[in-house]
């Protein structure tokens, strides 16, 4: 078993009188694909929201790799390694795919700060731009607009910009949502495959069961700010507790 | 991104044009075309902050006037050498602009437009009431343009407004050069990701409040520098430099031009000096006039008069 990258303590999260994480403990061990399920309105992206800064904390405490990071702005837990995709699409609308991960790349090695350098003489960020967009399959759009993408197009580049901060811990929103099934297909192919060679531990929150249970090798289900399940995907079929509230008897 | 043939014979010709007012023109001609490089260097600058980076700044003015005011002090107390009053100009708007870009900032949209807009009409009330020291309503005046020494081995008369030009002309070049630079740069490019997407540009790793104070900071430094020569060309700093009126004018210029390119606040300078010189030919209200233009412009012509030309052409505007 690995490290623990991610340990999460008494995380507690109100909106209002509407508790969406209750002193929820929580880790995430390195290199294992992990899921996060739960009914709508579970907690599951206020969980993501607090981890990578999107949301203030309010109390409670989240170590990544044994450092306190849930006071610090989200570009400096970026930047330790910890990055995110959006379930909308929420990349740079009028840039092309190029520019659009270029953004992240430099922003990493800290060149976004050359304000007298030509972009085109950027050529490492340029070289591991042109690898990444190998890897997610949009070397044959990297000039276009990213709002003339294809739906589908523009998920894989937001999973791209994601991964192109080489995070340590990434954490993917549905990242399938609103995909055809050949795409579907070429995402989920492309999350084993790098979950395999073990730079980036991947945690997905997903609604698709089969995604869910032929992917991830632990399950953590949220219900109501809380954690109701937590094991391999076997266990979690057979919970009683989970089934009940959640999986119904359908599986 | 190369520039095209096209594009490079409209830059020669324009630089010829430029050079050929300052030779053969009459003094009028020469003084308008001061005029529009000075108030071009105002906006390209503002425009890397308006078109690049999505800030809508109203309070520009201020560092124009700190540009004037910071040539006009250190010509009258400390060195009269004009390229010396010019770096305090920029030094101290540029200062200016970091005090006061470190508390907009943090805010956005309409809240980081007001107060840009309180704080630039601050420091008018403040150029206006501190008689002693600014003048007052009067500003500063008798300023002087003693020749560009160097080292005393060299010196260049800028005495008659003929030779000043050549120096507005130089400085204009350098400028617009600096900008385009930045615009194609690796932070220029992060800028546009700001533009785009805040918080997604936050997600890709980038302080955005750092890189909205960096690029405040150099407009900032660039209004100063249009302020220090256009004092040098009065010979005169008035507190209405820093007014919101005054602010308001790079805005009008890079809409007028077209926003999200390099050469829409030039096209803009060029359009609005001209419309006001024939306008108030005829009327006091010039403003009623540009008001209509422009108007015309931004309902039936997005991306400016620039924007329209590279349509024409077939360019698509490209997002940069």
């Amino acid at each position: 078993m690995g490290d623990l990258i991610l340990q999460i303590r008494k995380l507690t999260n109100f909106f209002g009188m509407v508790c969406t994480a209750k002193e929820l403990d929580l880790d995430i061990e390195a290199g294992v694909l992990t899921s996060i399920i739960g009914p709508n309105g579970a907690g599951k992206s206020t969980l993501i929201n607090l981890i990578t800064g999107n949301l203030p904390v309010q109390s409670g405490s989240i170590l990544f790799k044994g450092r306190e990071i849930s006071r610090l702005p989200i570009h400096q837990r970026v930047r330790l390694g910890i990055c995110r995709s959006f379930q909308i699409v929420n990349i740079f609308p009028e840039l092309t795919v190029l520019e659009n991960l270029l953004i992240p790349t430099l922003a990493l090695s800290g060149r976004t700060r050359r304000f007298f350098a030509k972009i085109e003489g950027e050529d490492r960020a340029r070289d591991q731009v042109k690898n990444l967009l190998e890897k997610v399959g949009l070397a044959g759009v990297k000039d276009t607009p990213a709002n003339v993408l294809s739906h589908g197009d523009q998920r894989l580049l937001e999973v791209g910009v994601a991964l192109a901060v080489e995070p340590s811990l990434l954490f993917l929103d549905e990242p399938t949502a609103g995909m055809n099934p050949v795409e579907r297909v070429k995402v989920l192919e492309n999350i084993r495959q790098l979950s395999r060679e073990g730079q980036t531990t991947f945690v997905l929150v997903e609604h698709d069961m089969d995604i869910v249970f032929s992917l991830s090798e632990r399950v953590v289900v949220l219900h109501r700010g809380d954690i109701l399940g937590d094991g391999t995907p076997e266990e979690i079929k057979n919970n009683v507790q989970v089934r009940e509230v959640y999986l119904g008897d359908s599986v | 991104m190369k520039l095209k043939s096209w594009q490079m014979a409209l830059v020669v010709l324009s630089l010829l044009a430029l050079v050929g007012v300052g030779l053969f023109s009459g003094r009028f001609m020469i003084y308008l075309a001061m005029r529009v490089m000075i108030l071009a260097i105002f906006a390209l600058g503002y425009n890397l902050l308006l078109g690049q980076t999505g800030l809508l700044s109203f309070g520009h003015g201020a560092f124009y006037a700190a540009g004037a005011y910071g040539l006009g002090f250190f010509g009258l107390h400390l060195s009269s050498h004009p390229l010396l009053g010019l770096l305090a100009a920029v030094v101290l708007a540029a200062v200016l602009a970091l005090i006061i870009g470190f508390f907009c900032v943090r805010h956005t949209e309409i809240y980081f437009a007001m107060l840009t807009l309180a704080f630039g009409m601050m420091v008018f009330s403040l150029l206006w009431s501190a008689r002693e020291v600014t003048g007052g309503d009067d500003g500063l005046v008798g300023i002087m343009r003693d020749p560009v020494s160097f080292f005393g081995l060299l010196e260049i008369p800028i005495g008659k407004d003929r030779q000043y030009y050549f120096l507005v002309l130089a400085v204009f070049v350098l400028s617009a050069w600096a900008v385009q630079r930045i615009r194609l740069s690796p932070l220029g490019l992060a800028l546009s990701g700001i533009r785009e997407n805040a918080n997604r540009a936050e997600f890709a790793g980038l302080s955005v409040k750092n890189y909205r104070l960096a690029v405040f900071v150099i407009s900032g430094a660039f209004a100063g520098l249009a302020g220090g020569l256009e004092t040098l060309l009065e010979s005169n700093a008035r507190p209405f430099m820093a007014h919101w009126g005054h602010s308001a004018e790079p805005i009008l210029v890079s809409l007028l031009g077209g926003l999200q390119t390099f050469a829409g606040p030039l096209a803009g300078s060029v359009i609005f000096i001209a419309m006001r010189e024939m306008v108030q030919r005829f009327t006091e209200n010039w403003m009623l006039w540009f008001g209509i233009v422009l108007l015309v412009i931004i309902m039936g012509f997005r991306g400016g008069v620039v924007g329209v030309f590279q349509r024409l052409i077939g360019q698509a505007g490209g997002g940069r």
